[in-house]
């Protein structure tokens, strides 16, 4: 369905109602799967994604051989960060099944490996060590690269494996298409599905509130003078993530302290530490 | 998955329509025996056991019937690879494969889903017989060959929906070929495992059903549940069990009456086994 | 190899342990999680988590094994087989008038509902006009960390497909007209690591997402290009309700309410193992690796027989109300416990042989002498420990089970589902 772009000029509201810098409804949930070492539930509009970690631990020869993409962390002194991607094939509009050596899914689990291997803090485990991301995406409306780095950012929390800082993702789109040559188009925050489907748009991945840029994919044509809008307003969205997963983190802490899985003194002290 | 190997020639089947009222089945044997069998084992000089089996054609002049054609070849015990962790057991794989032509709808090179799954009913069924442990860090490589999958190219069946009844009849023979063969090879079992097959069929809406023993699926007018099973007959133990189909109310005596029937039907290739077995081992003691 | 045979880390001791407990006759057997022998896992549940497909459903075991399942439709064109002899030559003027709308109509997917409705009406007269295939069905199942073609995972998919296409008639709910039928696509996948043998669990999802599965409302009639009620709160479940008021309400697409029960239910598949005597349902990981053996039953309960007139009053316990069941497969489960290592008997084991033959002096060098010239006597003995069971030494199953274990296991099963309304599918 093509996307009717001239209504945005008018009232300045996105197809399904957003203003420019608005992000989607977000939902986040820490510890969702008691089996697993780590795991989170990630919903940023209708893209849902559960993400489940299992690890570290010893290099297990036979995964080696599955589709994960892995990259090593603190130039290969460290752990092993290993993600696969699954995507349920009743998550898109059309049913769609997926071979597990899609091309796509590779370059984002490779995108995803290494922003996280270099965001983990991999030496305190041993090189032989691997963390296995596996992330399940069961819905799917846009974002999909953003959402995930944001989910398995969430679950490693959840798994306590040491980071610096959160890895956040977030697109940012352009008003225009690059066909329009409208150099002065605004940037678009939080693209959805029918958005992507128009419009130039990017991913970004920064170090948590910071704008240091971990990972930026943009695979569409736009014109230079609109990306750093874009780029900007990516970032801002970034920040308003980061306080959304932290958000969802501190709520979790909490309710650990009251079910009393956890004394109350070794929390406070280290949420003094911030 | 597909085959991007070879250049394949077309899946579908090349029946021409015939406009004309297809005679209805013709029932050529009673519902209380089974079709003869013919099984021979060391067929295969390379392996290191092997067997085929045939059953006979209840039809042989009109030119689409078929029966069922299997060979079986074992390869092993030979020692596992040396990176493969270790074993306290023999490690049996097991593989099922139809000949492109044995089937009305061609079958491709690679296993489909249908040939892995009888894979798995066979490996059920010879764990239970052969003495894995008497075989640590070895394995051993059992590969079955459908060379004509019991289908009858112009029967009334092939404008029916293909429900797959003919999968019993196929996993019975390879289970009775493969325990030939494994004794061909000279690996320990603590019985000759033989397959049977016993199905609940309907011949039309107004007589009732009955029970048939090695149901051969063109001659019936539908098949209600059909149970296959594998078993060990001096030690009466069943190894694996294989029903489907639908009994109304659940009954449990017809179940019942079905496992029985299909294990008369066991002990009938049982015997088929036995007697071949003891043929080979009698030309061995001449020759020597 | 199949995934019933995972690594699991029980020494011999433990598993001859374990089968000792579990085999026990008197108190009965006792369990390592104190169930009782027929009881179930506890589980939670949820349906109607993805608003994207016609029917999904979560569940997720106490053990933290979880599963996702997503129902998707499509409206497919039904090939017209040569052999069709009804295809009048009126219809097939239409076919060829329309071949290019067809496609179109496909995003809005549709109905099926109102036929298995048409079915009682029109009794059997009809009946022989609606028919399916079971290519219509298409149903995957993804576990991490195996492949699509590993063969555990090719068995459990084909396991549960037979389950659904068993009885032929629920192929028949997906007809629309001669010319057109839904494809459902059902995806399995087990998003955690599989901790125990993955089919209970799955089979439970699946039954609970085709319990929660609509499609919209046909608005076509006969033979015409099918075109569907835009309004999802109009769709029908696959699976009727009897309470023809939940059918209005769109939120309560629980399948927990009793009001709200279906005449029929899909198939469920369990997995029952015997130990000794006992039968034990829903075994875990630790107890099928001790099962002698091991088979997965599926049963499904039709709509209640012309018979009993009147409609299965819910408020009464289902014990007392006679319940249609329908056997529809049975298969054997390779007992992972075929994998598991054997123990050695004291009289075999070189190690112990110093205190067995205790009128030897028991120094350490007249032990080993004893080893070294001890291949005679320890040959006997090697024959018992390989063909007999030693009490207390673990030494996995041989040959199969007893024609009548196995048809107890079977009858168990459906005794248990006709005592249970499947009420547990409430989270």
């Amino acid at each position: 369905m093509p996307l009717d772009t001239s209504t945005y000029n008018l009232a300045l509201l996105r197809v399904d109602g957003r203003r420019w810098n608005e992000l989607r409804q977000q939902k986040g949930q820490l510890g969702v799967q008691p089996s697993a070492d780590g795991s989170a539930y990630l919903e940023m509009g209708n893209t849902k994604i559960q993400c489940i970690i299992s690890g570290p631990n010893e290099r297990d020869l036979s995964k080696s051989t599955s589709s994960a993409s892995t990259a090593p962390t603190s130039n290969g002194a460290g752990a092993t960060v290993a993600v696969s991607i699954m995507i349920a094939p009743f998550a898109t509009v059309d049913r769609k099944r997926r071979g597990r050596n899609d091309k796509r899914l590779q370059e984002m689990q490779t995108t995803i490996a290494s922003g996280l291997a270099a965001t983990v803090q991999g030496q305190s485990y041993g090189p032989r060590s691997t963390i296995h991301i596996s992330l399940n995406v069961l819905s799917q409306d846009g974002s999909l690269l953003a959402c995930l780095i944001n989910a398995a950012s969430l679950a490693l929390v959840d798994a306590g494996v040491p980071m610096t800082d959160y890895l956040v993702a977030c697109t940012a789109g352009s008003t225009s298409s690059y066909a329009a040559a409208d150099e002065e188009a605004d940037p678009l925050l939080d693209l959805n599905t029918q958005e992507e489907q128009e419009l130039p748009f990017l991913t970004l991945a920064t170090l948590g509130a910071t704008d240091k840029v971990v990972a930026m994919v943009c695979e569409s044509r736009v014109q230079l003078t609109r990306l750093e809008g874009m780029m900007a307003t990516a970032a801002d969205g970034c920040k308003g993530v980061r306080d959304f997963l932290d958000g969802v983190v501190r709520d979790k802490g909490e309710l650990m302290v009251q079910e009393g899985a956890i004394g109350r003194g070794e929390v406070v002290s280290s949420m003094d530490l911030d | 998955m597909a085959d991007r190997r070879r250049i394949n020639g077309p899946v579908g089947a090349t029946t021409p329509p015939i406009f004309d009222k297809p005679a209805g089945p013709v029932a050529t044997k009673t519902s209380d025996a089974i079709r003869k069998i013919f099984l021979k084992t060391g067929i295969t000089p390379s392996a290191s056991g092997s067997a085929y089996l045939e059953l006979e054609n209840p039809n042989p002049q009109r030119p689409g019937n078929t029966s069922l054609k299997l060979s079986c070849t074992v390869h092993g015990p030979r020692s596992l690879p040396r990176s493969a962790p270790f074993s306290p057991h023999i490690i049996l794989t097991t593989h099922v494969k139809y000949a492109p032509f044995a089937t009305r709808q061609r079958r491709g090179y690679l296993r489909d889903s249908s040939e892995r799954d009888l894979g798995v009913h066979l490996e059920t069924a010879l764990r239970g017989a052969i003495i894995a442990d008497r075989w640590p860090k070895s394995g051993v490589d059992i590969i079955v060959t459908v060379v004509e999958g019991d289908q009858d190219r112009d029967s009334p069946e092939s404008q029916k929906d293909d429900e797959g009844w003919d999968m019993m009849n196929v996993l019975s023979g390879c289970i009775t070929v493969a325990s030939a063969a494994i004794a061909d090879a000279g690996i320990d079992c603590v019985d000759t495992v033989a397959g049977g097959v016993a199905a609940l069929v309907c011949e039309d809406d107004k007589t009732a059903p009955t029970i048939v023993m090695d149901p051969i699926v063109a001659e019936h007018g539908s098949i209600l549940a059909a149970c296959c099973v594998a078993y060990l007959p001096t030690r009466d133990e069943i190894t694996n069990m294989w029903f489907k189909g639908r009994l109304p109310g659940a009954d449990m005596m017809v179940y019942d009456k079905l496992m029985e029937k299909s294990l008369v039907a066991c002990r009938c290739a049982n015997r088929v086994i036995v007697q071949e077995l003891n043929e080979t081992v009698k030309k061995g003691q001449g020759i020597s | 190899m199949s995934s019933t045979s995972q690594h699991l880390l029980l020494s011999p001791a433990e598993l001859a342990y374990l089968h000792g407990s579990l085999s026990l006759i008197t108190p009965g057997p006792i369990r390592p999680d104190g169930r009782s022998p027929t009881q179930f896992r506890p589980l939670t549940a949820e349906t109607g988590i993805l608003p994207g497909t016609n029917g999904s459903a979560r569940i997720c075991f106490a053990d933290g094994t979880e599963a996702v399942v997503g129902v998707k439709a499509e409206v497919e064109k039904t090939p017209l087989s040569p052999y069709e002899f009804v295809a009048s030559t009126e219809g097939r003027k239409d076919h060829t008038q329309k071949k290019s709308g067809s496609r179109k109509s496909k995003k809005a997917t549709g109905d099926e509902e109102d036929i298995s409705m048409d079915v009682d009406e029109e009794a059997a007269g009809a009946n022989d006009k609606i028919r399916g295939s079971p290519d219509w069905v298409e149903l995957s199942v993804e576990i991490p960390g195996l492949r699509d073609d590993d063969s555990g995972t090719v068995f459990l998919t084909s396991m549960l497909t037979e389950a659904l296409l068993a009885d032929g008639e629920f192929v028949k709910k997906l007809w629309i007209n001669r010319r057109f039928h839904w494809k459902l696509y059902l995806d399995i996948i087990l998003i955690s690591p599989p901790l125990s043998y993955p089919l209970p669990l799955l089979s439970l999802t699946t039954h609970l997402a085709l319990l929660a599965t609509r499609l919209p409302r046909l608005k076509s009639e006969a033979d015409e290009d099918p075109m569907f009620d835009d309004d999802w709160a109009a769709a029908t479940f696959l699976y009727p309700r009897q309470d023809t008021s939940a059918k209005a309400s769109n939120k309560s697409s629980k399948p927990s309410s009793a009001a709200a029960a279906p005449a029929s239910r899909p198939p469920i598949t369990l997995l029952v193992m015997a130990v000794g005597d006992n039968i034990i349902f829903d075994p875990s990981k630790e107890e099928l690796a001790v099962a002698d053996s091991a088979v997965a039953v599926s049963v499904a309960e039709g709509p209640a027989s012309e018979s009993e007139s009147e409609p299965e009053p819910e408020s009464i316990p289902a014990t007392t109300t006679k319940r249609n069941l329908q056997l529809l497969s049975v298969r054997t489960i390779d007992p992972p416990s075929r994998l598991t290592p054997p123990g050695v008997p004291n009289s075999v084991n070189a190690a112990a042989w110093g205190t067995m033959t205790a009128a030897t002096p028991t120094t350490t060098t007249a032990a080993t002498a004893s080893a070294t010239e001890g291949g005679a006597a320890k040959h006997p003995d090697a024959r018992v420990t390989e063909t007999e069971d030693v009490v207390g030494v673990w030494k996995a199953p041989r040959g199969g089970a007893k024609f009548g274990m196995l048809g107890a296991m079977v009858a168990k099963v459906l005794e248990r589902e006709a005592a249970s309304p499947r009420s547990q599918g409430a989270g």
